[in-house]
């Protein structure tokens, strides 16, 4: 069934998020294959950057429809800098977040980004303050990435109020596969009033105010929206992180754990809960079953119900980290209130199952992770500290996510078995953070409203 | 950053220690003669003594208020209460708490204690505390999972603004007081894990007994 099926008639009539004025983003998933690129950019003068927005808010594609959407589009969202460069309001300013105000670099401690992973290890422009504005551009065939890509260009080439830091294309690999070789993007939380049924084991919806500001959170109430409504209401946030991977170390650590290729299978999914097919070990638990990873009605369709141990997908894999589900935790945790949308964007070479050199960890290759939520800053920072750099929640000690985990020495990785466990140790950070920033992505109509800040012409809002 | 430690030679260290503990004197200097000879006491322990252990964790801020060692963390709070609410406030602690309220924070799983005293007749709360994590990780948590026991505790203080409150971060944060000095045993070991422990620890001794 598509996703256009899966849209009752009903939920068609009664769809309670604004879906012409927030960014198609937010809602679309997305497609396979993908071709795109990120553009970073500065502002020169604030009335340059406005401009600039201006010129490219009509190309802005919003949530309408976004269950047809096997197309391509743009999106935009702005860091707290780019805001201040386009003149926002101090009041307004102020309205915002402090995690977000002070962007990813600031927050290292709150997010662990400690060692290898600390911002002053990152690839330039990240965290230096320079990026303002980043817009992505997204599409399911390279003919019309290449066009949409185009009338992107167009709005910022040659045109003096915003200069080029960074461009960066993204995907295009085999088979869709992510730079550690894995089928990626496959549990993505259900929104409440979005317009359509979730997909079979993706939960019940969660309520739109913890993805979308301005509607009730799971806790009933909206979260704290920036000021003034127009600018705040269906916006939302964004973690951007980009991962550089560390193939060659991924590939040894495989290697020297497992005798044979199933072995060696086995193991890369027992590291993230899915083969590298997007099977999950829940549904296929000895082997890979390809066809069952290709099928959104099933490749997600599972509790833990019968797996308390983590005998199938073991309690500190990825997948059972990132989204427990239904386990039995000894930290009391509201699981609905710490999902994400996660789109993930993988760049560079793709990933080469021969590749063992250390020469191999530092090829340019890796995910740009959009994390998207109403509180992202929050969500990320609670997931880096109690899901990923930490196994308390999991009864697991000190141990780390080992895929995103920024592993210490002497790391080790648990895979409950009968009758005794098997604990695998040195393993190292697979995926180092290269860089990463907060961004809020406005509405439509907050994006008119910023393209409109300081026009002669246009009163200033009133607060409300 | 907290992961940095800073590493000093031991004689810098040595001469680091005299100026404390000079300093020390100077401060002692016009306190009982009881208090000047337990301090001359001590620091001749110090002197004879084996040099002094790192630190098992070090102290370091519990997010954005309070201490925190290791994994633990702590937390202080005193607050005005509402007009007859000790009353209220010591009748839920009594007939609930210990039942349903201790159920509750037992599942919580990263409370370690919690203290509840009324002081000057009844009119302001100190609350204490000591808790793994960062101090406000979990609060969402809470909000969704067993907001009732939080307004319960918390509902007669004055300006508590209901665990639902977008506010409630900051209203606890503005009444918490960080503690100068605090001692932890175990600075490494979650509530969490100590339960694990707990259990790893039974499940050996079953089975030595039964190979013994």
């Amino acid at each position: 069934m598509s996703l256009d099926e899966r849209v009752s008639e009903d939920l068609r009539n009664r769809t309670a998020v604004d879906l012409h004025d927030i960014q198609a983003t937010l809602l679309r998933h997305r497609p396979e294959p993908y071709f795109g690129t990120h553009v970073f950019l500065h502002i020169n003068d604030p009335h340059g950057g406005r401009e600039f927005l201006r010129r490219l808010a009509p190309h802005i594609a919003s949530a309408a429809d976004w269950w047809n959407a096997a197309d391509a589009w743009i999106a935009v969202a702005i860091t707290y800098s780019g805001l201040v460069a386009l003149e926002v309001p101090e009041d307004s300013l102020r309205s915002f977040p402090e995690a977000f105000r002070v962007g990813m670099a600031a927050r290292a401690e709150k997010l662990r980004d400690y060692g290898t992973n600390d911002p002053k290890n990152w690839h330039r422009p990240f965290g230096s303050g320079q990026i303002h504005i980043q817009v992505s551009i997204v599409s399911d065939t390279e003919d019309k990435w290449r066009r949409t890509m185009e009338t992107a260009r167009q709005q910022y080439q040659g045109f003096s109020g915003v200069g080029v830091l960074l461009i960066q294309d993204f995907g295009a690999q085999p088979g869709s596969l992510n730079s550690l070789g894995y089928k990626d993007g496959i549990g993505q939380p259900a929104i409440e009033g979005s317009g359509v049924e979730p997909l079979p084991g993706h939960g019940r919806p969660i309520k739109a105010g913890e993805f979308i500001l301005g509607y009730p959170g799971e806790a009933g109430v909206p979260l704290a929206m920036p000021q003034p409504d127009v600018l705040g209401r269906n916006g939302t946030y964004v973690g951007l992180r980009k991962y550089q991977s560390r193939v060659g170390a991924f590939n040894r650590f495989l290697r020297e754990n497992s005798q044979t290729d199933e072995e060696r299978e086995l193991l890369a999914a027992k590291l993230v809960g899915r083969w590298r097919s997007g099977a999950p070990l829940t549904l296929a638990p000895t082997k890979d079953d390809a066809a069952l990873g290709e099928d959104p009605q099933r490749n997600n369709d599972f509790t833990y119900a019968n797996d308390p141990q983590g005998r199938q997908a073991p309690l500190g894999c990825h997948m059972r980290r990132m989204n427990p589900r239904d386990t039995q935790m000894p930290v009391l945790t509201d699981v609905n209130i710490h999902r994400i949308i996660r789109r993930s964007t993988t760049y560079g070479a793709p990933y080469d199952p021969n590749a063992f050199s250390e020469h191999d960890d530092e090829s340019a290759r890796g995910i740009y992770f959009l994390f998207i939520s109403a509180k992202a800053m929050n969500t990320l920072e609670f997931l880096q500290q109690e899901w990923i750099n930490d196994g308390t929640f999991m009864n697991l000690g000190n141990e780390r996510d080992p895929t995103v985990g920024l592993q210490e020495e002497g790391a080790t990785f648990t895979i409950p078995k009968e009758p005794v466990r098997r604990r695998l140790h040195g393993i190292e950070t697979f995926n180092v953070l290269r860089g990463g920033e907060y961004l809020f992505m406005p509405s439509l109509s907050a994006l008119n409203w910023l393209a409109g800040l300081n026009a002669e012409t246009v009163e200033r809002p009133a607060y409300v | 950053m907290a992961s940095q430690t800073q590493v000093k030679t031991r004689s810098a260290q040595s001469s680091d220690l005299e100026q404390k503990l000079q300093k020390l004197r100077e401060l002692y200097a016009d306190a009982p003669e009881m208090g000047k000879t337990a301090l001359e006491n001590l620091i001749r322990a110090l002197k004879s003594g084996p040099p002094a252990k790192e630190p098992a964790a070090r102290i370091e801020s519990a997010g954005r208020i309070g201490r925190r060692q290791g994994k633990v963390s702590e937390l202080t709070v005193i607050v005005r209460l509402a007009p007859g609410g000790a009353k209220r406030l010591r009748g839920f602690l009594e007939t609930l708490h210990g039942t349903i309220g201790n159920e509750l924070v037992d599942r919580v799983g990263t409370v370690h204690d919690m203290r509840f005293v009324f002081l000057e007749n009844d009119t302001k709360l100190l609350f204490c505390t000591a808790y793994d994590g960062d101090w406000d990780v979990y609060i969402e948590d809470f909000a969704t999972k067993i907001p009732d026991i939080l307004d319960l505790q918390f509902g007669d203080t004055e300006g508590w603004p209901g665990i639902h409150s977008p506010k409630v971060k900051d209203f606890i944060a503005s009444h918490q007081i960080t503690a100068d000095f605090w001692y932890v045993a175990n600075p490494n070991l979650t509530v969490v894990e100590t339960r694990r422990l707990e259990r790893i620890g039974n499940a050996t001794e079953e089975f030595l007994d039964k190979i013994s």
